[in-house]
């Protein structure tokens, strides 16, 4: 898989559809694990979604006590398995994006595996497949660091050039599973 | 051929005992592709794939779209015909119901005449059974009473579009071309929540540069993001389009030639329009003169353009008025019938395009044909087979017939996959005409507002359990698929229709065996027609990712752009709008200070029948509410979640408030998919457009009111 | 303690050299000097050996984890402090109950999926009872005369029981009746692994699918083991029992280092109520921006920890850890850095502006002027979105 998450935060129109398309996954019985919130309702409609960033090195797998978060050869950071999750929430509060969930009824963290049924096989998954503005795309690798540096031009055109330690903020965030 | 239609290359996860079924959406105009997975041992429903390769929407969904095949085996279905009895309803048999639908039927009219009988039609269904309806109530029931709740939707755009470009096809061009155009005008769209999967096309062409002039009294997502947002007074739209083009006319954006040659009355345009300057215009609409100049010029130096409107503009009281002129905007730039540029309207319903070309309609014929042309009814009379003769007049819009039957000459009504208990305006007047009605049959698939109020109730099949063709936004003819058996003992409404014939003694002309045949039957009455469907075939839909009507033969292409030659009217040229300011049906007064327009949320559709019992979509909007301004809010010392009363001239009532800033100061806002004392329609305006019969739902005068403690009534 | 820490080659081989010396001790005491040696057991004594090896390495390797480690640590500094001694005697009460004998979470996840994993659970645990208890020589049962039984404990004659009494039968019998258990689970859980769609999505054949055949295979030859002595007259048995006892040497070696690890450690558990969350969705911690209740202070200060120890720099300009946070305000700083909307913009008596300029709209590119051909110098035509 050489396929990234690509998100753009000013895309999103906030139908909460990749929400919906995330209790659609396989394995997520019913229940999203995405987010999708209002930056603030008071002063305009913009939303934002949010997902999990499959980091190389997770915090949340750092915390675990009880060594429950794997990562798939493909590099897929997986919900705590169920029968080691002691269910004792550090991984949500690791996390240094706010990601997992917690379930209490059962017992067990989940949190966004990519929809690992579609994406190992190269299928996007349900909420990039969706998401009806472009917000998340599943896109080549390639062509997010194309989509990268067309950004970081078009800020160069308006003349803000970005300074060592805020330049992140000049492109877009991405994530995701890649094998460089 | 298989049921599951993908092109070479398309990865779709396809689990081994399940098969995917292709089809599309059940809700809006957008009509967007999907497989449904269903299980091959069991044919049970199990869930939805994307459909990557459907060009107009390449897999993507809105959560209503994601969540739509919930509906199809939900508990709440109807699964047997209910009949009320002492006021309860109770289940019986097919028989039973049709004996006593024949029965009132029967009775009714050898008492009061064959217009006792009506039917109230609907457009989220397939174009063979939207052609039944017309040909159930005119053959079947031989009354001249019988609209659709198209009336509250789609007609001030069918009344525009004809009177300007004399033929009503909802967008001139192909959808899949917005990405390469220039500039989008969209007014009184909340594209981003009514037609979310359209967006990806405007989100592809501003990242190629394109711009956006979003017209709307909310700051809406679209709007957001426009390069200029105006943000106008509810109803005054046409002062908006009429300003606009007194700048294209003063500041020669104007393509002469293109006017010269394919419009007629551009010299009476420009006087018409000559006063109305910026400044009145603003003065007029609310909305700063720098911003009208800023988006004119935008407007008028596009090579290419998309004018774009819905219900905003539509559901006023001068809804075609408004189309005309929005239309002549493009008209003056020479852009219909161009690569990239023409005009559109955002279909509300799944088949709001096919539904209102064929026939439920009071005044229509199939094929867009004129009930009061002499030549239409004979030539539909002899594909009916009846003595033209036999064909009853023309009758009243969806609305009026409810004054009829308080006028006591309807008693007896059908009412076909629509929901007007919710979805009419001055609900309690519609609530009312209901309750004096003789006898009222229900097809419907959950008990809709409506429903409670039938004396026969029959269980009708969802979208999913029949097959059959509808039209989408952009006229495209498509193929739905059946997915499943019907459920219960559910029937398809051709089923029900046909049923109901044979028993008022008309079986010879609804001897249908199959889908198939209505197909081949209503192609032929199309034939000739504007709307003209007889080269379509389910075939060349698979073929042709769906055809463009008119498509008049088998060998004929479809056709994707319109107007490219020239415009349907009598003379081949199109009609400038030649419209002065005229006030809409209520505006503010001392007794009801502010504006309230209504509209949609992105969770729901219509009446809200459907997606008010989908859990996901429950859990994001379970009640309506009311949107203000903080300013508007502070005068009243509301806080958010205060409840407010909202009263106007007919009802009131009580919801929640929602500050924010992304709505003008002097309108309140409220979503529309709720029944009975949640529905906002209890308020809005019966003020109708003298032509389309189009009803006021976005402008009327209401007073606020805080409550201090209040009780949310249960929302389905 | 560290000189004699320092006479093995690592901790983990010291901890495995005295369970195996203790193991070996209970066996010759149990055994009175190996006298009662069953020799048919050895094949299980010895695998059963290297279990308890192997059990011993994989626990050493995992509370070495830090994470593994800060929870234990904060764990036994509970359980020796006076104060709590209320709360830790409930939490592991309850957690003993609920978590562990009724495993009422799994039953929340499903019933079917509930009943699978307590029969297989219990039954695992009673075979294994059963079987340490006699591969160590712990438990005994001496033949006092013709019809009479004496159970042996440790050595130490214990009760005396009718050799063909109910109570010996059921006591006969109870490897018959545990392997029965983990029979139907087992088939349960199998049949879950291959028809459910959902848990095929994650699901590794080595790691889900083996060990239920291992256990398979353990019940199937075991359970056989009895119906060919009882009904078959015999038939096989010799070659059976080879056969049960290759399944189970297998299953004790597999163990530690396959998923049925996860058992051993389960009793970590009792830390949630114990260290961190005392009552169940009752939180005490608020969040340092937004106020609202989402974690405790022991939490945060043992996940900060960990996050240190292994080097994750997760704090902020102004000093506080990003665990300060609830989840929902760390998506938002992470979107609000994101758009360059962190800091204070512009006017701080404006209105927020969420859109600054700074960030560039995704759409944002610019259309050279020239694209409008005839265009005035006079007319605004630089128009950027809704900066106005």
């Amino acid at each position: 898989m050489n396929k990234i998450m690509y998100l753009e935060f000013e895309r999103c129109i906030g139908c909460r559809s990749c929400q919906a398309a995330c209790r659609e996954c396989g394995d997520h019985d019913a229940k999203e694990r995405n987010y999708v919130e209002y930056v603030d309702f008071m002063e305009s409609r913009q939303t934002y979604p949010m997902l999990c960033m499959q980091c190389k090195d997770p915090a949340c797998a750092r915390v675990c006590p009880a060594n429950a978060i794997q990562i798939t050869e493909e590099g897929v950071v997986l919900s705590a398995m169920e029968e080691k999750c002691i269910g004792c929430r550090n991984c949500t509060f690791g996390c240094p994006f706010g990601i997992p969930k917690f379930d209490f009824e059962e017992n067990k963290m989940y949190k966004c595996d990519m929809c690992y049924d579609r994406s190992k096989h190269d299928i996007a998954p349900m909420c990039a497949s969706v998401c009806p503005s472009d917000a998340i795309r599943f896109i080549d690798y390639d062509e997010m660091m194309q989509l990268r540096r067309k950004r970081t031009q078009m800020n160069l055109i308006e003349g803000k050039k970005p300074q060592e330690g805020n330049k992140w903020e000049y492109v877009p965030e991405f994530f995701g599973v890649y094998s460089d | 051929m298989s049921d599951f239609v993908a092109k070479k290359g398309v990865k779709n996860l396809q689990h081994k005992d399940e098969k995917l079924i292709t089809t599309h959406c059940c809700y809006c105009g957008m009509q967007c592709g999907m497989h449904i997975r269903v299980h091959k041992r069991t044919g049970e429903v199990r869930g939805v794939e994307p459909r990557y390769d459907w060009p107009v929407t390449m897999g993507k969904m809105c959560p209503k779209g994601v969540t739509a095949y919930q509906t199809i085996e939900h508990e709440d279905r109807i699964k047997k015909p209910l009949i009320k009895k002492n006021g309860k309803f109770v289940e019986a048999s097919w028989e039973e119901a049709l004996d006593l639908i024949e029965k009132n039927y029967k009775g009714l009219q050898s008492k009061y005449g064959k217009d006792a009988l009506s039917v109230f039609g609907g457009v989220s269904m397939t174009n063979e059974k939207c052609y039944l309806v017309g040909k159930y109530a005119r053959v079947a029931l031989g009354t001249r009473y019988i609209d659709y709740n198209g009336r509250f939707c789609m007609s001030s755009a069918a009344g525009g579009f004809i009177r300007t470009f004399g033929v009503d096809r909802g967008s001139t061009l192909p959808w899949t071309e917005l990405e390469h155009s220039d500039c989008f005008f969209m007014a009184g769209s909340n594209t981003a929540e009514c037609h979310p999967t359209s967006i990806q096309w405007f989100w592809k062409a501003k990242d190629k540069g394109a711009k956006m002039i979003v017209v709307d009294p909310r700051e809406t997502p679209t709007a957001r993001v426009a390069d200029v947002h105006l943000d106008l007074k509810p109803g005054t739209d046409s002062a908006l389009a009429n300003g606009m083009m007194h700048i294209l006319v003063k500041e020669g954006y104007v393509d002469e030639a293109y006017v010269q040659e394919r419009c007629n009355n551009y010299e009476q345009l420009k006087e018409q329009v000559a006063h109305f300057t910026p400044e009145y215009t603003s003065e007029k609409t609310g909305i700063s003169i720098e911003k009208i100049l800023k988006a004119a010029h935008i407007f008028g130096r596009s090579k290419r353009s998309v004018v774009m409107f819905a219900r905003g503009v539509e559901q006023q009281s001068k809804g075609v008025d408004n189309v005309a002129l929005y239309s002549s905007m493009s008209l003056l730039k020479g852009h219909i019938g161009k690569f990239a540029s023409g005009v559109a309207t955002f279909t509300g319903q799944g088949n709001g395009q096919g539904g209102r070309e064929h026939g439920q309609k009071s005044d229509l014929l199939p094929g867009y044909r004129k009930l009061t042309d002499p030549e239409a009814v004979k030539y539909i009379s002899s594909v009916w087979g009846i003595d033209p003769e036999e064909m009853p007049k023309p009758g009243v819009s969806a609305y009026e017939m409810f004054d009829e039957i308080q006028k006591g000459n309807i008693r007896a009504m059908h009412v076909i996959c629509s929901n007007p208990a919710v979805s009419a305006p001055n609900t309690e007047y519609i609530w009312d005409g209901f309750k004096k009605l003789d006898f009222l049959v229900v097809s419907d698939f959950f008990l809709s507002e409506t429903a409670e109020y039938a004396d026969v109730v029959l269980p009708a099949t969802s979208w999913a359990e029949d097959e059959g063709t509808t039209t989408n936004i952009e006229g495209r003819v498509i193929r739905i698929r059946k997915v499943r058996e019907p459920y219960g003992d559910s029937k398809t409404d051709w089923q029900i229709m046909s049923e109901i014939a044979k028993r008022m003694g008309k079986e010879k002309h609804f001897d249908y065996k199959n889908v198939s045949e209505i197909f081949e039957e209503f192609r032929l009455a199309t034939k000739g027609g504007k709307a003209d469907y007889y080269g379509v075939t389910y075939d060349k839909i698979d073929e042709q990712d769906g055809v463009f009507w008119p498509c008049p033969s088998e060998d004929h292409p479809g056709t994707p752009t319109m107007f490219k030659e020239r415009f349907a009217t009598e003379d081949g040229k199109a009609n400038l709008a030649i419209v002065d300011w005229r006030e809409p049906g209520e505006i503010p007064t001392e007794d009801y200070p502010h504006i309230l327009t209504t509209g949609r949320v992105v969770y729901h559709y219509l009446s809200g029948n459907q997606t008010r019992r989908v859990n996901f979509l429950m859990e994001q909007c379970p009640l309506p509410y009311v949107e203000m301004h903080p300013e508007l809010a502070s005068q009243y010392n509301f806080q958010d979640g205060d409840f407010c009363k909202l009263t106007t001239r007919r009802s009131s009532m009580t919801v929640e408030v929602k500050l924010t800033k992304a709505i003008r100061e002097d309108t309140v806002f409220i979503p529309y998919h709720w029944g009975k004392e949640l529905s906002v329609n209890q308020l809005t305006n019966p003020c109708l457009d003298p032509i389309s019969r189009m009803p006021e739902f976005k402008v009327c005068a209401v007073k606020l009111q805080k409550i201090a403690e209040y009780e949310m009534p249960s929302p389905i | 303690m560290s000189s004699l820490e320092r006479s093995f080659y690592s901790k983990t081989s010291m901890y495995a050299f005295f369970v195996v010396l203790i193991l070996s001790i209970s066996v010759w005491f149990s055994t009175g000097q190996f006298k009662h040696m069953d020799m048919a057991l050895l094949g299980y004594l010895l695998s059963s050996m290297i279990f308890a090896i192997g059990l011993t390495i994989r626990m050493c390797a995992w509370l070495l984890r830090p994470a593994t480690h800060k929870v234990i640590h904060r764990s036994f500094k509970n359980l020796r402090t006076r104060e709590r001694k209320n709360r830790n005697l409930k939490s592991v009460f309850i957690t003993a109950m609920e978590n562990i004998f009724l495993q009422k979470f799994i039953f929340k996840r499903g019933l079917y999926r509930g009943i699978q994993h307590w029969l297989i659970s219990w039954g695992c645990i009673g075979s294994f009872a059963i079987t340490f208890g006699l591969t160590f020589g712990w438990m005994r049962f001496d033949l006092i005369d013709p019809e009479t039984y004496q159970i042996v404990v440790f050595n130490v004659p214990t009760m005396i029981m009718p050799a063909h009494g109910l109570l010996a039968e059921i006591i006969y019998n109870g490897l018959n009746i545990t392997a029965s258990l983990v029979l139907i689970g087992v088939c349960m859980a199998i049949y879950r692994r291959i028809k459910d769609n959902d848990v095929k999505v994650t699901q590794r054949f080595e790691f889900d699918i083996l060990p239920l055949y291992i256990l398979l295979a353990v019940t199937v030859t075991g359970l056989f083991l009895t119906v060919s002595y009882v009904l078959l007259e015999g038939f096989m048995h010799h070659y059976l029992t080879l056969i049960h006892q290759v399944t189970v040497v297998i299953l004790l070696i597999y163990f530690p280092f396959g998923k049925l690890f996860h058992l051993p450690i389960r009793p970590l558990t009792t830390a949630v109520p114990m260290n961190y969350q005392e009552k169940v969705q009752i939180d005490t911690r608020p969040c340092h921006s937004c106020g609202a209740m989402y974690s405790n202070d022991d939490q945060i200060s043992d996940v900060k920890g960990i996050l240190e120890i292994q080097a994750f720099d997760l704090q902020l300009e102004d000093g506080t850890f990003l665990a300060d946070y609830c989840p929902a305000c760390r998506r938002r700083i992470r979107v609000m850095k994101q758009l360059n909307l962190g800091g204070p913009q512009g006017n701080p008596f404006q209105p927020i502006e969420t859109r600054n300029g700074i960030q560039m709209s995704g759409f944002g590119k610019k259309r050279s002027e020239d694209f409008y051909e005839g265009s005035n110098e006079s007319e605004q035509t630089t128009v950027h979105g809704g900066d106005q």
